[in-house]
């Protein structure tokens, strides 16, 4: 299975993939997008399972990236992570086709039980 | 206790509700404690070359939200983050790093503010302590936790 990971930090791409593994999923195929322009680019070339994103970047934030998904009829599994996680945000999320929102910070085992549940 | 004024007056934001969260962020991501400084927002400023991340807030309230080290403070952070070896980061790779961590700190503090509002991507800036300003800004409150080698000041600012 392949996962990408869409955050502008090198340093949350680096966390993110660090607790898959740590949630075992260390044997799916990790990629990397620095934002949600190169991540529409990186769904078309790569073909991800799910998509992991950060909510707030530049360019395309990942709202916008997820509404563009969807509006090109692609409708890959999508989850946000993401600083903000309030009631508001979910339901956005929610309307814009995402399957989950993990607030930053996050564990092992909020990635373990919201992955679990979409990845069956 | 501090308290922070929201768009009616009421208290919306705590010095404790900040403190938690920069506690949980360090904590989760670099496996590090943060405690109170013993003087609280009485603490001596920072000297010498300090590293400010930046996030501001637009909408229902509007204001920035700013943290603050020293620059080997701001190293440490970003090699647990990265989980890298002592030194052995770009000033490019700390920079990212305090920028997420100002990123994740600003945006739980924005998910306790006023609604709806946006929350800008962070900005970082390396100077001389001090050095970063908003013009008419008001500081509503300062947080300053012991970090690790130095302090870290988190700064709620309303515009």
């Amino acid at each position: 299975m392949k996962i990408l990971i869409v955050d502008d930090s090198k340093a949350m791409r680096m966390i993110v993939t660090r607790t898959l593994r740590q949630a075992g999923y260390g044997d799916h195929v990790f990629v990397e997008a620095v934002d949600g322009a190169d991540g529409l680019a990186k769904v078309a070339g790569e073909a991800p399972d799910l998509v992991l994103s950060d909510w707030n970047m530049p360019e395309v934030t990942g709202i916008e990236f997820l509404r563009a998904l969807r509006a090109s009829g692609n409708d890959v599994r999508f989850g946000f992570v993401t600083s903000e996680s309030t009631d508001a945000m979910r339901a956005t999320a929610e309307q814009a086709g995402a399957l989950f929102l993990i607030g930053k910070p996050f564990t092992a085992e909020t990635f373990a039980e919201q992955l679990g549940a979409v990845l069956v | 206790m501090s308290t922070i004024l929201g768009a009616d007056d009421a208290s919306v934001v705590t010095s404790a509700q900040i403190t938690a969260i920069a506690q949980e962020v360090w904590e989760s991501f670099l496996g590090r404690s943060l405690l109170p400084h013993p003087m609280g927002p009485h603490a001596p400023a920072l000297e010498g070359q300090t590293v400010t991340g930046c996030v501001h807030v637009s909408g229902e309230w509007n204001g920035s939200v700013f943290l603050s080290c020293d620059s080997e403070t701001a190293a440490a952070a970003a090699e647990a983050m990265f989980a890298a070896d002592p030194g052995s980061l770009s000033s490019d790779e700390v920079s990212d790093a305090l920028g997420e961590l100002t990123n994740m700190v600003g945006g739980n503090i924005k998910s306790l503010l006023p609604a709806p509002s946006r929350l800008s991507v962070p900005t970082i800036a390396v100077g001389a302590s001090g050095a970063v300003r908003i013009p008419g800004a008001v500081l509503l409150d300062r947080v300053v936790l012991l970090s690790d080698p130095g302090p870290l000041h988190i700064s709620i600012w309303k515009v």
